[in-house]
């Protein structure tokens, strides 16, 4: 033992005095950039605070999480809520607690520390949990509290444990490719094909949920566990299953800080961007030629303040709610994807239909993954339309929502990123790929004629297998400029 | 001071030895394994540890002859330069260019011992590596085809046949084949043998508690066989570089009665063909 | 002195009156593209240490990584403030590419070969210079273009990565990684040219001994190192030409699109299937081939240094000359035919495995002779502990635990095991620091005299020798633990594996003691910078040596000697009970007594 003390100390000694004690930090989009210093600041208010002083905002620091109770987030090790407690009139304090465990992500053990989030003992010091009741309705704690807590009032049990530990596994694992923030931007990112997932869209493509539905739970924590085949995603297979919740809780989180600065951005980009206003101060000048620039920005400023502190925090606490609501959504099981008509059995006959509709007006597929599934159909080679922006692309070839270059996947290979399951490839079709051009097919075909577009797929690859050496599985982008301009038309109704 | 060189000179040698006699005991030797004192779980493993103690006890013995024969030479050779060359009585000089005997006897026996040593490894390596010495058990096929890629194991199995029992792993892909990743299930207590090969770049198979490292070199099929004894978990890396995520390419090996594994490639069967229609009863693992 | 010949008292003479000033003399034309032998020599050395600073920081940083795992890096932190100075993987594949490719190519081979070679062949036998003085200026100057390669390669894709073996596909495919692009075809250039260095030393070397000895300069009345420089500049020779063309064809594939290494059907980062039927073995075979026979490229100058240091430090002729010799030889001659014991897992014909095996435990028997030998040498003599003499000893006593362990390795079945863990890194580590750095830091002290007419000063070279001694064992001996406990090496992050997380607190120990080694290393380049102008001024001959260098004046004028020198004796002359009283050695130009 005292070996090992002597060499933390000679390491600690070395850190300290050789580090400039350097500290993960979120960035902001790169759109904040053009809003006006005032709006920055505002948005960062709420963020996390970044460089203002005493805020944290609603998220904090990476190292200084902030865990705002609103999303749909397990942050603790247990959360719950004081229920009525019949309490002896002579003890002079109470340590038995009748609760009610809302969300219980942790075994509670003896030692952990309990913090109140509401009622009179919000933000007051913890007390330690000394045991938990097998019906899990009654908490000891130690010391016990001299007034007893109204009904109602929330708690946690070793709080921020789940998220902490997430963040913590984050940085090992995944922050160098996903980035601090989850933008999809760490050091390795720049090299890799595809780039890793930038969460801040709060869009992932393989859902079990139906199209426009979050993610679920139990989807990321798949993926991590699985990986995804023909990335760089690796499977993180061996991760307990306490790990892999921890991870996925922070990568949600992470995303809905990215939607919620985005939102929050969108809100104020209209009319304070620094553009928007120039333009104003340039027209309230024109009308009133007295007033000076300073003036006239002053009045926008106190303008924007007005609209801050009036109709923005409801809209505010509208979005967030409905933000929250939309990732609640996703955890209901009937959000799921789920077949109403069994697989339809695995025929040649099953197959041909499959085909037909595969080359169909029908469902198009042909169009993006070309006649043989090599990936190569039409549409890679037309210019598409950007659906934020609405303009033309640069380059031919078909985009993803995060900008990214996309090759419609080559179904020769077997490899199925969303996994190889045919109620996988079920849900693709049905569902679509969100964040991607392909659509969702679950109201435009039946059940069985999905089944059969799903055999004929799962085929593709045994089909004619030597006669198709060396096919092309990459991502690159055809540089065939000109059959680019031969059919935009099509592309709007595709990235639908 | 020039007795504290020699002391210096003599302490790290006894500083190591004692290092490695510690070693076991502070967990600091063979991975401890699943059997907990860090012998080889495989017949083939263990040979190889014998094999290692034998060259480490071969070569601690030089270790410590030579490191003796260092020290006398050094403390002698101190108490002479204490007094000056041709001073009243001092101890002369050794005045010698070799001698013939003891340059024949330090090359010999040293010869001797090497090609001892590599005799004796011959058997072990053969074993391991030459297919007409692989045993009866593997011949019949391989259980897996194990395929690295940066950075994980994807892992193909046969089919199962309607009676339930494998199918023969085809070099190619079959509709019937079944994928796991990272996750590699094989038959514990007999020789098995899988397929080894890579999508990208250059891996190696490395299974610690099994003393088995095989490279998987791109464009090669490499047939690996070992046998674990018993019925447990084993760790599976990557032991070649093989790009910036070389260390993430954690994997187990599940060692399993037959039986067992063939219960759990029936659960993959079923798992894999799920269509997710409740009604089919089988393990959706959606909800 | 009473027996001096005419030639050696001129020398004296000479030095005394005409360079007693100009002890700067090496030093002052070391910006300058100097053909004498003795100015390259030195531009190699400062060159070679300075190298050695850089190629340490970036083993530091490895070191870093691998006791605080993703915990802010002192220093280096800064480049990945977004990260909270975290590094990342890639980065840190570059840091042990570069650490070995910095210490290998421009850290060991040139301060041997280049700095040592240099200075002492022409010296050590007699010559006023090297045959080839334009050829030897240009072999120092292209280091520089390879430096630079080196050091550009760092700024594409964060350096090459795919370890100092580079081994294909990995090193051959763009997209391979992140430093396979750019980086690995500057980092092949860099090869090349220190390739070209190489060759053009090697060549010269060669010619300068068998033509232009002094007369009576028989091949065996020379010092061991210029056998050992002789027979490395030999090695040198016929391996080079192997890994040059290897790094050709590795260029060519990755440029123009030729395959040797690139087996087709490859799909590597969502690239497009490669084509192509190559075969990735092939590189290991020619890449071994030339870097087996470097790793004796590596060791036989410091295994001639470290005999000539201990014969004089220990008063006493070497033990077994010719063995000496003949086992160099044979460590160069089995050196070509060991090369396939790197790759017993590699998948190459098993058979091979077998035959390698016998040879490589046969390479194994010289050094053992050479190891008793040096023992034998010390045996009875009359040993002076200076900073000279405790570095050789260091030498010896590191050499035999580097060649001990490499029996397991020879041992197929075990290596089996050990391959790629690391047990290897503590090998070679053995090796090439604890054995031939520690032969060159002896050499550094021992050959300053004549370089600059100045010794270094002993109180600080032993202190630097006491923190290097200690660093180097605390950090290195317990790898061979790590590597038995199957931990793997190039991991960036060995602790994710449940089986190694216990090993955390031993390389924090092991990291500890790295940087301690580290920070000794600036005691030896302060002592040797300001030793160049304040240290201690001595005559031509302060270790009172056989070797004819220590005739000429310190430091040698350019000619090196005033005439030519006449050998009568072998080099190793010390002690002889025939010597007169009050001298204990005769110097190589002495005539016998007879003949006076």
């Amino acid at each position: 033992m005292r070996v090992e003390t002597i060499i933390i100390g000679l390491a600690l000694l070395i850190s300290l005095a050789g580090c400039g004690a350097q500290q993960a930090e979120f960035v902001n989009r790169d759109e904040i950039d053009e809003l006006i210093p005032e709006a920055q600041t505002h948005v960062r208010k709420v963020l996390d605070g970044a460089g203002i002083e005493g805020e944290t905002g609603h998220f904090g620091k990476p190292t200084n999480m902030v865990l705002w109770e609103r999303l749909p987030v397990h942050y603790h090790g247990a959360y719950g809520a004081f229920a009525e407690t019949q309490i002896d009139e002579g003890a002079d304090e109470v340590s038995t607690l009748n609760v009610s465990l809302l969300e219980q992500n942790l075994p509670v053990e003896p030692g952990q520390t309990l913090a109140w989030i509401s009622g009179k003992y919000a933000g007051q010091a913890s007390t330690a949990v000394a045991a938990l009741n097998e019906a899990g309705n009654q908490i000891e704690i130690d010391p016990g509290l001299s007034v007893p807590p109204d009904a109602g009032d929330r708690f946690a049990i070793a709080p921020g444990a789940v998220i902490s530990h997430g963040r913590k596994l984050y940085a090992e694992h995944c922050q160098h490719c996903h980035g601090v923030t989850g933008d999809g931007n760490g050091p390795t990112a720049k090299y890799l094909n595809p780039r890793p997932r930038d969460y801040r869209l709060g869009k992932f493509k393989f859902t079990s949920t139906g199209s426009s539905v979050k993610v679920t739970r139990n989807d990321l924590s798949q993926i991590v566990e699985n990986g995804i085949p023909g990335t760089y995603m690796p499977s993180f297979k061996l991760l307990t299953e306490e790990e892999n919740h921890a991870i996925v809780e922070y990568v949600r989180w992470l995303s809905m800080r990215g939607e919620i600065e985005f939102k929050l951005i969108q809100a104020l980009r209209n009319d304070y961007s620094k553009e928007a206003v120039d333009s104003a101060v340039a027209s309230a000048r024109e009308s009133d030629s007295k007033l000076s620039s300073s003036e006239a920005r002053q009045n926008i400023v106190a303008e924007m303040d007005e609209y801050l502190t009036g109709d923005w925090v409801d809209e505010f606490n509208d979005d967030t709610k409905f933000l929250a609501d939309q990732w609640k959504q996703a955890e209901d099981p009937s959000a799921l994807v789920i077949p109403k008509v069994a697989r339809v059995a695995d025929t040649p006959e099953s197959r041909a239909r499959g085909r037909a509709l595969y080359l169909s007006a029908k469902a198009k597929c042909a169009t993006c993954h070309g006649d043989a599934g090599l990936g190569d159909g039409s549409q890679t080679l037309a210019v598409q339309k950007n659906p934020t922006t609405n303009t033309d692309y640069d380059v031919p070839g078909l985009f993803d929502d995060w900008g990214n270059p996309l090759k419609p996947r080559n179904l020769a290979t077997g490899i199925y990123r969303g996994g190889r399951r045919p109620l996988d490839l079920y849900r693709r079709v049905h569902a679509g790929i969100s964040g991607t051009p392909m659509p969702a097919f679950g109201t435009v075909l039946k059940d069985e004629e999905i089944w059969d577009i799903v055999n004929y797929v799962m085929h593709i690859p045994f089909e004619s297998r030597d006669q198709r050496p060396g096919d092309g599985a990459g991502e690159s982008v055809p540089a065939s400029t000109e059959v680019a301009t031969v059919a935009p038309d099509e592309s709007t109704d595709i990235a639908n | 001071m020039k007795r504290f060189w020699c002391a210096f000179f003599m302490f790290w040698p006894i500083v190591a030895v004692i290092l490695c006699w510690i070693a076991p005991g502070q967990n600091w030797w063979f991975p401890r394994g699943p059997s907990g004192t860090g012998a080889a779980m495989s017949p083939l493993g263990e040979r190889i540890d014998d094999l290692f103690y034998m060259i480490l006890m071969i070569t601690s013995v030089t270790f410590v002859g030579t490191q003796v024969a260092l020290g006398y030479v050094l403390f002698t050779g101190a108490r002479r330069s204490d007094t000056s060359h041709d001073a009243e009585g001092a101890e002369k000089t050794w005045f010698t260019h070799g001698s013939h005997n003891l340059e024949v006897m330090w090359s010999i026996v040293p010869a001797a011992v090497l090609l001892f040593i590599a005799l004796y490894q011959m058997e072990v390596w053969a074993e391991y590596r030459v297919k007409d010495k692989f045993p009866e058990e593997v011949r019949k096929g391989p259980q897996a085809e194990v395929t690295a890629r940066q950075f994980e194991w994807r892992i193909r199995y046969p089919g199962l046949d309607e009676n339930g029992n494998p199918l023969e792993l085809m070099p190619d892909p079959q509709p019937t084949d079944l994928y796991t990743v990272n996750d590699l299930h094989l038959t514990s207590g007999e020789p098995v043998m899988i397929w080894l090969r890579s999508e990208d770049v250059q891996h190696s198979f490395f299974l610690p508690e099994l003393r088995v490292k095989q490279d998987a070199v791109p464009g090669l099929v490499i047939p690996v066989w070992f046998e674990a004894t018993k019925s447990t978990e084993y760790s599976l890396l990557c032991a070649e570089l093989c790009g910036w995520g070389h260390y993430k390419m954690k994997a187990r090996l599940v060692a399993e009665r037959e039986e067992d594994r063939l219960v759990w490639l029936q659960e993959l069967q079923a798992a894999q063909n799920d269509d997710g229609v409740p009604d089919a009863g089988d393990a959706s693992d959606d909800e | 002195m009473s027996t001096a010949t005419p030639a050696a008292e001129a020398s004296h003479g000479h030095g005394h009156h005409a360079h007693v000033d100009d002890k700067l003399a090496l030093l002052k034309k070391v910006h300058t593209f100097s053909t004498d032998h003795k100015v390259i020599g030195v531009q190699f050395l400062i060159t070679t240490l300075l190298m050695l600073l850089v190629g340490g920081a970036l083993a530091l940083g490895v070191r870093w990584q691998l006791a605080f795992p993703w915990e802010s890096m002192p220093f280096f932190g800064e480049l990945f403030a977004q990260q909270g100075g975290q590094i990342s993987p890639e980065y840190y594949t570059m840091l042990f590419t570069m650490h070995a490719t910095v210490m290998i190519f421009l850290v060991i081979i040139p301060v041997l070969a280049g700095a040592f070679g240099n200075f002492l062949i022409p010296l050590m036998i007699g010559a006023d210079d090297m045959a080839f003085p334009l050829l030897n200026a240009l072999s120092y100057w292209f280091m520089w273009p390879a430096i630079a390669c080196f050091g550009m390669s760092f700024m594409f894709g964060g350096g090459p990565a795919a370890g100092w073996t580079s081994y294909p596909v990995l090193s051959a495919i763009q997209q391979a990684a992140p430093g396979s692009g750019m980086a690995q075809t500057m980092w092949l250039m860099g090869v090349t040219f220190v390739g070209v260095s190489s060759m053009m030393g090697s060549v010269n070397y060669m010619t300068t001994i068998i033509n232009m000895r002094a007369p009576g300069m028989t091949l065996f009345r020379m010092p061991l190192t210029i056998w050992g420089m002789f027979i490395t500049a030999i090695l040198q020779a016929f391996a080079l030409p192997v890994l040059t063309a290897a790094g050709f064809m590795l260029l060519f594939e990755r440029t123009l699109g030729f395959t040797f290494f690139i087996p087709g059907g490859l799909v590597v980062n969502n690239a497009d299937p490669t084509v192509g039927g190559g075969q990735p073995l092939l590189w290991q075979h020619l890449f071994w081939f030339y870097s087996h026979p470097a790793v004796y490229i590596m060791l036989l100058p410091a295994m001639g240094m470290v005999s000539d240091m201990m014969a004089c430090m220990a008063r006493k002729p070497i033990f077994g000359y010719k063995p000496m010799v003949y086992s160099m030889s044979a460590i160069a001659g089995l050196g070509f035919i060991v090369w396939g014991h790197h790759m017993f897992t590699s998948g190459m014909n098993p058979a091979l495995g077998m035959t390698f095996m016998v040879s490589t435990m046969m390479i194994a028997l010289p050094s053992a002779v050479k190891t008793f030998n040096w023992i034998g040498t010390m045996w009875g003599g009359r040993l002076e502990f200076n900073t000279v003499m405790l570095n050789s000893i260091a030498f010896v006593s590191m050499f035999v635990v580097g060649g001990l362990s490499g029996i397991f390795m020879a041992a197929v079945p075990v290596d089996i095991y050990i391959h790629d863990t690391y047990f290897i890194v503590a090998h070679f580590h053995y090796v090439l620091f604890g054995a031939t750095l520690f032969g060159v830091f002896g050499a550094i002290h021992f050959w300053f005299p004549k370089m600059f007419g100045r010794r270094m000063n002993e109180t600080v070279g032993k202190w630097h020798f006491f923190l290097t001694f200690i660093g180097f064992n605390g950090t290195f001996f317990p790898m061979h633990l790590l590597g038995v406990a199957g931990m793997p090496r190039r991991y960036a992050d060995p602790y994710l594996h449940p089986y190694l997380e216990h090993l955390l607190p031993m390389n924090q120990f092991m990291t500890i003691c790295a940087i301690l080694m580290g920070f000794a290393q600036i005691l030896l380049l302060g002592n040797f910078l300001i030793s160049i102008f304040a240290g201690k001024e001595c005559d031509d001959n302060p270790w009172h040596a056989n070797g004819l260098e220590w005739s000429a004046p310190s430091p040698p004028p350019h000619g090196n000697f005033p005439s030519v020198p006449i050998v009568y004796r072998g080099p190793y002359e010390y002690s002889d009970p025939a010597q007169p009283e009050g001298k204990d050695f005769w110097m190589q130009t002495e005539p016998p007594p007879t003949s006076s």
